[in-house]
C-alpha cells in the first residue's frame, strides 16, 4: 500500500518536473517567436533550463538543454523548420549548447546547496526542539524530585519527633515494668511467707519451728529486695554525665529542629527570646535535651487540651545571677492550679490521660544534677511556666 | 472407691516464691509439689488423687498460657490458678477462656489462693468422680449381651415390653427376663435410673 503511494508520488514529481520543463522551453519559444528576433535568440531559452533545473534537478535540466538546443536548431537555424544544421551554424547551436549545459550545472549546484542548507536548517530546528523538549523533561523531573525529597525530609522529621515521644514513653514503662517485677517477687513471698507464718502460730499447739523458717524465707526475700533496689541505685551511677561546655541556646535550637513539626502540626506560634552573649553552662547535652524536649511537649500537650486559645510558646533564656542562666518555657495552654504544682514533680504524678508521670520527675533529677533547680508557676494569663537555671561554666560544681 | 488426699502442684522458676506458696498451703495440711518447669512437672507421674496446678504465668522459655495448651493438647486436665507479678487483662481473659479456674496478682491474699484451691480440688474431685462412674457403668455395659443391650435400648427409649416383643420378634415373657438381666447388670433401681444411666452412656436414643 505505502509502497505504491511512494510510487504513485514520483511518478507525479517526474511527470511534474519534465512537464515544467516542457512548458518552461515551450513558453521560451513562444515567446521568442512573437519577438521576432534578428539574431540567433537564446537568453530566454537559458531561463528555461535554469527554471527546469531549479525545480526539477540535473535530469529535467539536462532534458531542456536537450529540448532547447533542438527546438532553436529547428526554428532559427537555417535551414529553417528542419532538424538538420548547416556546418558554419555549428557554433550557434555550440555558443548555446555549452553555456546552457554550464548554467543548468550551476544551477544544480547552486538547488543542491540550498536544499543541504534548507535540510540543516530543518535538522537544527529539530534538535534545538528535541533538547528544548529534553530539557523541560529533566526540570519536571527536578522538580517533582525535590517535591518528593521535601516530603521525606518532613516524614523523617515527623518520625524523629514520634520517636523522641515513643523513647521517652517506652523507656519509662519499660524500666517501671522492669522494677516492678523485680521488686514484686520478693514482696509475693513476703506476704505469702508472712500468711504462713500466723497460721503456723495459730495451730494449737503452735509450729514454732516452721513459724521460724518462715520469718528467716520472709528476711532474705526483704535482703532480696533491697539488692535489687541497691542495683538500681549503681546502674542510676553507672550511667555517668557526659559533660561539655554548652551553650544553652544551641540545645533548645537542637530540641526544636526535633520538635518543630509537632508545633506546625499543633498550628503552635513560637517565639524565642535568646539573651545575646549569654553565658556558656557546663552539662550533658542529652539529657539537657531531654528535659527541654519534655517541657515543650508537655506545653504542646496543655495547649492541645485548651481549645479556642490561640496557642502560644514562649522561651527564654537569661541571667538569672552573674553565676546562673535562666531558661523559661511559657505556654498558654491548661495551666496548673496550686495543688497540681505541689505534686507535678513526683513520680507517677500525671494530670494527662495517657501520662507515665515520671517526664518532670526525671526532669528534675537531671536539673538538680546538673547543680540547678528546675520549677513550675502558674501564668497570671492562660497557662503554665516552667523556669529551670543551670550554674553557668565558669561556675561548674 | 477410696477417697485419696488432694494433692496441689506448683510451678513457678522464682525458688522463693515456690517455697512460701509451699510453706503456705502446708501451714494448712495441704499437701504440695513444687517444680522449677512445666517439663519438671510433665515429667512426674499423674496423680491418681484430685489436684489442682498453680501456675506462673511468666516462665522462662514457655509461657504459663503456651504449657496451658501444651496441656490441654496432651490432654491433660487439671484445673489451673495462675499466678501473675502483673495481671493484665486480655492475658487474664486469654488464660480464662482456655479454662482457667482463678487468676491471681502477686502479692496475693492467703485466702485468696486457699480459696481457689478449694474451688479447683472440688471441681478436680467431681470430675474424677464423674469419669469413675461412667468408666464403671461402661464396663457393666460391656457385660450385657447383645439381646440385652437391644433390650436396653428400647426400655430407655419408652417402648413398652409387649411393643419391644413385637420390635425383635420375641415373646413378652422373654423381654420380661431379658429387661430384668439389664437391670441387674447394671444395677439399676428403677426405669428412670437406668435412663440416667444411658444418657450418661451416651447410648443412642433413637433407633428408627
Amino acid at each position: 500500500m505505502e509502497h505504491s503511494e511512494n510510487v504513485k508520488t514520483r511518478i507525479s514529481s517526474v511527470v511534474f518536473n519534465y512537464g515544467l520543463a516542457i512548458l518552461s522551453v515551450a513558453s521560451a519559444l513562444l515567446i521568442t517567436q512573437s519577438l521576432k528576433p534578428t539574431v540567433f535568440p537564446t537568453p530566454l531559452f537559458f531561463g528555461a533550463i535554469v527554471i527546469s533545473t531549479w525545480f526539477g534537478g540535473m535530469w529535467p535540466g539536462l532534458f531542456a538543454v536537450v529540448l532547447a538546443t533542438l527546438l532553436l536548431d529547428f526554428y532559427f537555424v537555417s535551414p529553417v523548420r528542419a532538424f538538420a544544421v548547416h556546418t558554419a551554424d555549428l557554433p550557434y547551436l555550440a555558443q548555446f549548447v555549452l553555456p546552457a549545459l554550464l548554467s543548468g550545472w550551476f544551477t544544480s549546484k547552486r538547488k543542491d546547496a540550498e536544499t543541504a542548507l534548507k535540510e540543516a536548517r530543518d535538522q537544527l530546528d529539530g534538535k534545538v526542539q528535541e533538547r528544548t523538549a529534553q530539557l523541560r523533561q529533566t526540570n519536571q523531573q527536578l522538580q517533582s524530585e525535590i517535591a518528593e525529597r521535601q516530603r521525606a525530609e518532613e516524614t523523617v522529621h515527623k518520625t524523629q519527633a514520634d520517636l523522641a515521644h515513643l523513647t521517652r514513653v517506652m523507656t519509662m514503662s519499660e524500666l517501671a515494668t522492669s522494677i516492678a517485677h523485680e521488686v514484686n517477687q520478693p514482696l509475693a513471698a513476703i506476704v505469702t511467707n508472712g500468711d504462713a507464718c500466723i497460721r503456723w502460730l495459730a495451730v494449737e499447739p503452735p509450729n514454732l519451728e516452721r513459724a521460724r523458717d518462715s520469718v528467716t524465707r520472709i528476711i532474705n526475700e526483704g535482703n532480696r529486695a533491697s539488692e535489687v533496689i541497691k542495683r538500681i541505685r549503681a546502674l542510676s551511677k553507672k550511667t555517668s554525665l557526659q559533660k561539655s561546655v554548652l551553650g544553652i541556646k544551641e540545645v533548645i535550637q537542637d530540641v526544636l529542629g526535633l520538635v518543630e513539626p509537632e508545633l506546625v502540626k499543633n498550628r503552635v506560634l513560637l517565639t524565642c527570646e535568646f539573651k545575646p552573649e549569654l553565658p556558656s553552662v557546663f552539662g550533658d547535652r542529652i539529657q539537657l535535651q531531654q528535659v527541654i524536649l519534655n517541657l515543650v511537649m508537655n506545653s504542646i500537650e496543655a495547649m492541645e487540651e485548651a481549645r479556642g486559645r490561640s496557642r502560644e510558646l514562649l522561651i527564654k533564656t537569661e541571667t538569672a545571677d552573674p553565676s546562673r542562666v535562666l531558661v523559661s518555657v511559657r505556654d498558654s495552654g491548661i495551666g496548673l492550679d496550686a495543688q497540681q504544682i505541689e505534686h507535678i514533680f513526683e513520680a507517677f504524678f500525671t494530670t494527662k490521660s495517657e501520662g507515665v508521670g515520671m517526664g518532670l520527675s526525671i526532669s528534675r533529677t537531671i536539673i538538680e544534677a546538673h547543680g540547678g533547680r528546675l520549677w513550675a508557676t502558674a501564668n497570671s494569663g492562660p497557662g503554665a511556666t516552667f523556669q529551670f537555671t543551670l550554674p553557668t561554666a565558669e561556675e561548674r560544681p | 472407691m477410696s477417697n485419696p488426699e488432694p494433692i496441689v502442684f506448683v510451678v513457678d522458676d522464682d525458688a522463693a516464691v515456690r517455697d512460701a506458696i509451699k510453706d503456705l498451703l502446708e501451714s494448712v495440711g495441704i499437701r504440695v509439689e513444687t517444680f522449677a518447669s512445666g517439663r519438671e512437672f510433665l515429667a512426674r507421674e499423674r496423680a491418681q488423687a484430685p489436684s489442682c496446678l498453680i501456675l506462673d504465668v511468666r516462665l522462662p522459655g514457655t509461657s504459663g498460657l503456651d504449657f496451658q495448651r501444651e496441656l490441654a493438647a496432651a490432654h491433660i486436665e487439671i484445673p489451673i490458678i495462675f499466678i501473675t507479678g502483673h495481671g493484665d487483662i486480655p492475658m487474664t481473659v486469654q488464660a480464662m477462656k482456655a479454662g482457667a479456674v482463678d487468676f491471681l496478682t502477686k502479692p496475693f491474699r492467703d485466702q485468696e489462693l486457699l480459696d481457689a484451691i478449694h474451688r479447683a480440688v472440688a471441681g478436680d474431685r467431681d470430675k474424677r468422680a464423674q469419669n469413675a462412674e461412667v468408666a464403671e457403668l461402661r464396663h457393666r455395659y460391656e457385660e450385657l449381651t447383645p439381646r440385652e443391650r437391644e433390650v436396653m435400648v428400647l426400655v430407655t427409649q419408652g417402648l413398652l415390653n409387649k411393643q419391644i416383643a413385637a420390635e425383635l420378634g420375641a415373646s413378652e415373657t422373654t423381654v420380661k427376663i431379658h429387661r430384668g438381666q439389664v437391670m441387674r447388670k447394671m444395677g439399676a433401681e428403677s426405669l428412670p435410673d437406668l435412663v440416667r444411666m444411658a444418657e450418661k452412656l451416651c447410648i443412642p436414643a433413637q433407633r428408627y
